[in-house]
């Protein structure tokens, strides 16, 4: 039973920091700009296919491949806020209408491209880590590193940088950080592409995990809607929580209790989350 | 004035001329998953049809009577969802007057569609897995392959004698139509073997990571993992999730096809050993040049249950010649019995049979192989019949 519980911790916190990942990159574009971002699985799609195509079908090294992939969604988002999310900030209903239409454009875009299929990516590390009686594949470990060390980076950005301080001005005041000469359309367009940033590195990180096609970002994008809502709309810290606890908490149902109980745990915990503490568990009471 | 007319009396005769001459088109409807998990059996029915709907215009067309027609193929997408196969069977047969589809391929969707087919009168050829799919009570349903409940006994029997350590049993399956049914007949054909059942998990077909449900089975410590009828992509997951979490037993696939799809997501390494159904022989040329249609057509790999869907194209042609008529689908339902049986493009004899598993003479009993994954390659071992 020990055993048991061990592996199921390992598999959930390898799960809860993809979706750490996911979340904090959406709720940064909610938090900031007030757009709940539906094409955020799509950029993950994107993330995921351009690391496929450069380690796979042109043979570059994973790193340099998924660091590129990174940056290229990464410039995707500025684009898609400088063009058209800046056209309706504001408007929270429209922001939606034009996030999904993004969404049904970039995946058509993927099956066009690339069709149904599902294909693989080359996969950066093989083999497996024992943890006392739990094994752990090599290439989760890789992934939940990752996402560590790029959690760290986010956190020390925001935090420790005049870039993060002008960003959560922004944040809490637009009209009071403008009065003190921060540009809050020129912060738009790095959160934006910060948060889709961070998707393509989740969509990166998990290609060689899965496999790759254009519908690949529905499920994600879900599990990042479900942790933002545990965690606090526009709360990092709740993406976080929220994040590793949907990992385990889903780990432990589907082991025991099989993926349909899991995912009904989910939901169910959204709901409780919604009646009982509406700004979720570390956001704040508007 | 005179040149006028002239021209314009002209036009008409031309007109009325070519209409003369003109084919008279016979539409035919494809519904199957076409995006999304299980899509390469979607495409593999829409590719067969086509194909052989292809070769038949390229011919002139296909004589029924005195009148000769172009054959159309109008695909449609179900999504692996009975809703959606709803939606897909009332659009072809109320707009599109479509009298003759084959599909659904999914289970849940053959079995939402079996009233409309039954009320229209529509032919429909699906490729269902579920037991279910075939009723007396709708006679104008038939199936385009034999099935698990055809090939897995042969299966297992091959498996006892081929693989005599193994001795315990865990299975897994999408948690919907065709995996209850896959599920149900598989730990009834274990037992009756003599292996113990030691896990049985479903999953829902959105899932990627099987890692907490492998979990829990390998705990189990099964010698043998039976991926059902688990899509290809997801099998190949499975296959190499488990086998990271050093899962040495052997791995079988007695349900849907589709070995290539599960090399390219399990990894050749991982995906070495693993038994699967297969419905051809993939050396055989004819395979071989349908495979090279298929890339041209789509600039995809060709799953192996198109040669199924482009056999059954022909067998509703020859069917639909021998009953001499494109609208009387009763007639045409009863001339099933006159097209069949005859030779599989790979060579193999298709007969007419099921009465004795479903009461009704509706099913395509096909060929069926063994084949094992060997260096990223697949290789037929044996027959399951």
């Amino acid at each position: 039973m020990l055993a048991l519980t061990l592996q199921i911790v390992l598999n959930g916190l390898t799960t809860g920091l993809v979706y750490v990942l996911m979340a904090l990159g959406f709720t940064l574009i909610f938090g900031i700009m007030r757009v709940v971002n539906f094409a955020h699985g799509e950029l993950y799609m994107v993330g995921a296919f351009a690391v496929t195509v450069l380690s796979g079908k042109l043979s570059w090294p994973y790193v340099p491949a998924a660091v590129c992939s990174v940056i290229l969604v990464g410039v995707l988002g500025s684009l898609l806020e400088r063009f058209l999310f800046r056209r309706v900030i504001g408007n929270e209903f429209n922001c939606m209408i034009l996030a999904l239409a993004v969404s049904i454009c970039l995946q058509s875009l993927g099956l066009i491209i690339f069709g149904p299929d599902e294909i693989g990516a080359p996969r950066p590390v093989t083999g497996v880590f024992h943890f006392g009686s739990g094994v752990i594949p090599a290439d989760r470990v890789f992934v939940g590193v990752m996402a560590i060390l790029l959690l760290v980076a986010f956190y020390f950005f925001l935090n420790k940088t005049h870039f993060g301080l002008m960003m959560r001005a922004v944040a809490q005041d637009p009209e009071v950080a403008a009065l003190h000469g921060i540009r809050p359309k020129r912060v738009h367009t790095a959160a934006f592409a910060i948060g889709s940033l961070l998707a393509g590195a989740a969509g990166a990180l998990m290609a060689p995990i899965y496999t790759v096609f254009p519908y690949m970002g529905e499920l994600p994008m879900m599990k990042a809607f479900i942790v933002v809502v545990l965690g606090g709309l526009g709360s990092l810290s709740g993406a976080v929580v929220g994040g590793l606890l949907l990992g385990i908490v889903e780990s432990g149902f589907a082991t025991m209790l099989g993926s349909t109980a899991a995912a009904l745990v989910a939901f169910a915990v959204v709901v409780a989350t919604i009646t009982i503490r509406p700004e979720g568990l570390m956001g704040r009471r508007s | 004035m005179r040149f006028m007319s002239l021209v314009t009396g002209t036009a008409i005769a031309l007109a009325g001329l070519s209409s003369a001459f003109a084919q008279d088109t016979l539409k035919m409807g494809v519904i199957g998953p076409m995006t999304g998990p299980g899509a390469q059996w979607g495409l593999a029915a829409a590719g067969g049809v086509q194909i052989a709907a292809k070769e038949v215009n390229d011919k002139g067309g296909l004589k029924v009577g005195d009148k000769t027609y172009r054959i159309e193929v109008v695909p449609y997408d179900e999504q692996y969802k009975a809703s959606v196969a709803i939606s897909a069977m009332q659009r072809l047969v109320n707009q599109d007057g479509i009298k003759f589809v084959f599909g659904p391929v999914s289970s849940a969707g053959t079995l939402a569609v079996m009233d409309i087919s039954r009320d229209t009168k529509t032919i429909g050829i699906t490729g269902a897995y579920s037991s279910k799919a075939l009723d007396p009570s709708n006679p104008y349903m038939f199936r385009v392959y034999s099935v698990a409940s055809d090939f897995a006994e042969p299966m297992v029997k091959w498996l006892k004698k081929n693989v005599p350590t193994a001795t315990r049993v865990a299975i897994v399956n999408p948690n919907d139509e065709t995996g209850w049914d896959s599920d149900k007949l598989l730990t009834e054909l274990y037992k009756k073997y003599g292996y113990m059942v030691v896990a049985k998990e479903l999953y829902e077909r959105s899932v990627r990571d099987y890692i907490p449900i492998l979990t829990k089975i390998l705990a189990e410590k099964p010698d043998l993992l039976d991926v059902g009828t688990a899509p290809p992509a997801s099998a190949g997951l499975i296959v190499r999730q488990a086998r990271e979490l050093g899962y040495k037993g052997h791995i079988v696939k007695i349900g849907g096809s589709g070995p290539r799809q599960i090399i390219e997501a399990a990894g050749k390494d991982a995906a070495e050993g693993v038994i699967n159904y297969i419905p051809a022989d993939e050396q055989n040329p004819a395979y071989q040049r349908l495979a090279a249609d298929f890339k041209t057509m789509t600039g995809n790999e060709m799953n192996p249950l198109l040669v199924n869907w482009y056999d059954g194209a022909y067998i509703l042609m020859a069917a639909i010649q021998a009953a001499g008529t494109v609208t009387d689908t009763d007639k045409v339902r009863q001339a099933f019995a006159k097209a069949l049986p005859r030779k599989s493009v790979l060579g193999g004899t298709i007969e007419l049979g099921g009465k004795n598993l479903y009461g009704i003479d509706n099913a395509f009993l096909t060929t069926n192989y063994i084949g094992v994954i060997k260096h990223g390659d697949v290789v037929a071992v044996g027959t399951a019949d």
